[in-house]
């Protein structure tokens, strides 16, 4: 679904990422970890069409990306809302701007939030919910666009821990009902371990991918399972290396 | 409480200055009391509320055009590095402008009627507009931005169901600010050449010597800048009811 070639990028003579090759599976989920300035999010929004590589090619679903694709949704860090809307038409906003009804797609919004355990909550404002209930309209909202590819840019990172692991599960939720091309950027070693099926380790300056290692676990995991923490461990050895 | 305090406030300026009045002996035709002001109301009751809704509708359409010219300006300058660069030196350097200073030409390019005092609104007003909206559209979150990018959202969407929504709160602030200098922006206009307005009827009591007449005047200007800035206000809640 998603190839990466020779993937290079640079901001005015700073290497953010260099030599990238990935391809991912229609249905695969990857987390891509490595420290803050590894070019983690360059990679997503090369992915996603708001950034052109310097070098090399991106591919989704075999087109070269040249600008963003209405069925490749991008979830961000923090959980931009529009404020003066309501939950649903929050939820509704890729639908408006892509020129469809609306209206058509009002039952299926529904059903998304219900999914989410937001049922009822439709008519509110986002300052009236939680950062946690706002993060699930924003994927409620990503959703929407039945992407065959979802690019998450730390997601849950503006989150408190416990509100946190629930939104991690959720995802696997709804990954496992809902299964696409997932790209998930994130800090948190246990995270990646419980949601993604490889896990790309980037090193810094210029990001290059140090590592591409398979979970291998069955599913549904939970945070806390023996074999997870032992992945992790691995991992976070895998890290220590890049960062020394 | 709403009501009483503000009427507390104005009863009690207009005990002082009835207080002083007395007190002092003030000459009436220097400065007039209270009652004199009201009397020489009451002996023209019609042709000052006359007076007062040529001002008034010289400040509101000069205001509502300040509206229409302003706010696409910003969205320019706005959606344009080119336009801004441009043009948003001489938005300041005409702002610098004493607007007194220009009034005698307007009334010459435009004469003594009424689209000499709208030009004069305008003049006044649409700085403020211009600035507010501009610098709330450039304040809209990035994030909020990239999620329009990332939807390859028209030009269009991004504009006006983000960047001038976000702004509104921003908008009505240089609103309030516009409203009370487009009556100014009148009164200068009348004051320089017109046949009408109360900025007119000020000029021509102060060149008789009509003292209590002036304040008459003022006071219905005062009247119609607190009504104009209360009723946007009321505006500003029905369209952002949660600012």
């Amino acid at each position: 679904m998603i190839t990466l070639r020779g993937v290079s990028h640079s901001f005015g003579g700073v290497h953010a990422l260099a030599g990238i090759d990935l391809d991912v599976d229609e249905h695969e989920f990857v987390a891509v970890i490595g420290r803050s300035g590894c070019g983690k999010s360059t990679l997503l929004r090369l992915v996603a069409g708001l950034l052109t590589p310097s070098e090399g090619r991106v591919e989704v679903a075999g087109d070269p990306v040249v600008k963003p694709r209405r069925d490749v949704s991008f979830m961000f860090q923090r959980p931009a809302l529009l404020p003066w809307r309501t939950v649903l038409s929050n939820v509704l906003l890729p639908i408006e701007v892509f020129g469809l009804s609306p209206r058509a797609y009002r039952d299926r919004a529904h059903e998304l939030l219900g999914l989410v355990g937001l049922g009822g909550f439709e008519q509110r404002l986002p300052h009236e919910l939680s950062g946690g209930m706002q993060q699930r309209v924003s994927l409620c909202r990503s959703l929407i666009q039945s992407p065959r590819v979802m690019l998450m840019d730390e997601p849950f990172s503006a989150l408190d821990a416990i509100t946190r692991t629930e939104l991690s599960e959720e995802l696997q939720r709804v990954q496992l009902e809902l299964p696409r091309a997932v790209v998930f950027v994130t800090h948190s070693v246990d995270e990646a371990v419980l949601l993604a099926d490889r896990i790309v380790v980037l090193s810094p300056r210029p990001g290059r991918i140090h590592e591409l290692a398979d979970v291998g676990l069955p599913r549904p995991r939970a945070l806390g399972q023996v074999e997870l923490d032992q992945v992790s461990r691995e991992l976070r050895g895998l890290l220590g290396e890049v960062t020394a | 409480m709403k009501v009483v305090l503000p009427v507390l406030g104005l009863l009690a300026l207009i005990g002082a200055w009835w207080l002083a009045t007395i007190v002092f002996g003030v000459d009436s035709f220097l400065v007039p009391s209270p009652a004199d002001v009201v009397a020489s109301f009451l002996e023209l009751p019609g042709y000052l509320l006359e007076q007062t809704l040529v001002t008034l509708w010289e400040a509101v359409a000069g205001f509502g055009l300040s509206i229409m010219i302003g706010v696409p300006l910003a969205l320019l300058i706005v959606g344009s590095t080119v336009l801004e660069r441009m043009f948003y030196p001489l938005l300041v350097a005409l702002n610098a402008v004493p607007k007194v200073a220009i009034a005698p030409i307007v009334v010459v390019w435009f004469g003594f009627g009424i689209e000499s005092k709208v030009l004069m609104v305008v003049l006044v007003c649409i700085f403020p507009i211009v600035i507010s909206t501009a610098s709330g559209m450039k304040s809209t979150p990035h994030e909020l931005v990239e999620l329009f990018r990332s939807l390859d959202a028209p030009r269009r969407h991004e504009f006006f169901k983000l960047r001038l929504r976000h702004a509104l709160p921003q908008v009505f602030v240089g609103l309030k600010v516009a409203i009370t200098l487009a009556v100014i922006g009148a009164v200068i206009g009348e004051f320089v050449g017109a046949r009408a307005g109360l900025g007119y009827v000020i000029y021509t009591s102060g060149a008789s010597a009509d003292t209590s007449l002036a304040f008459a005047a003022m006071a219905l200007l005062a009247v119609i800048s607190v009504a104009l800035f209360y009723g946007l206000g009321y505006v500003e809640k029905k369209v952002l009811p949660y600012a």
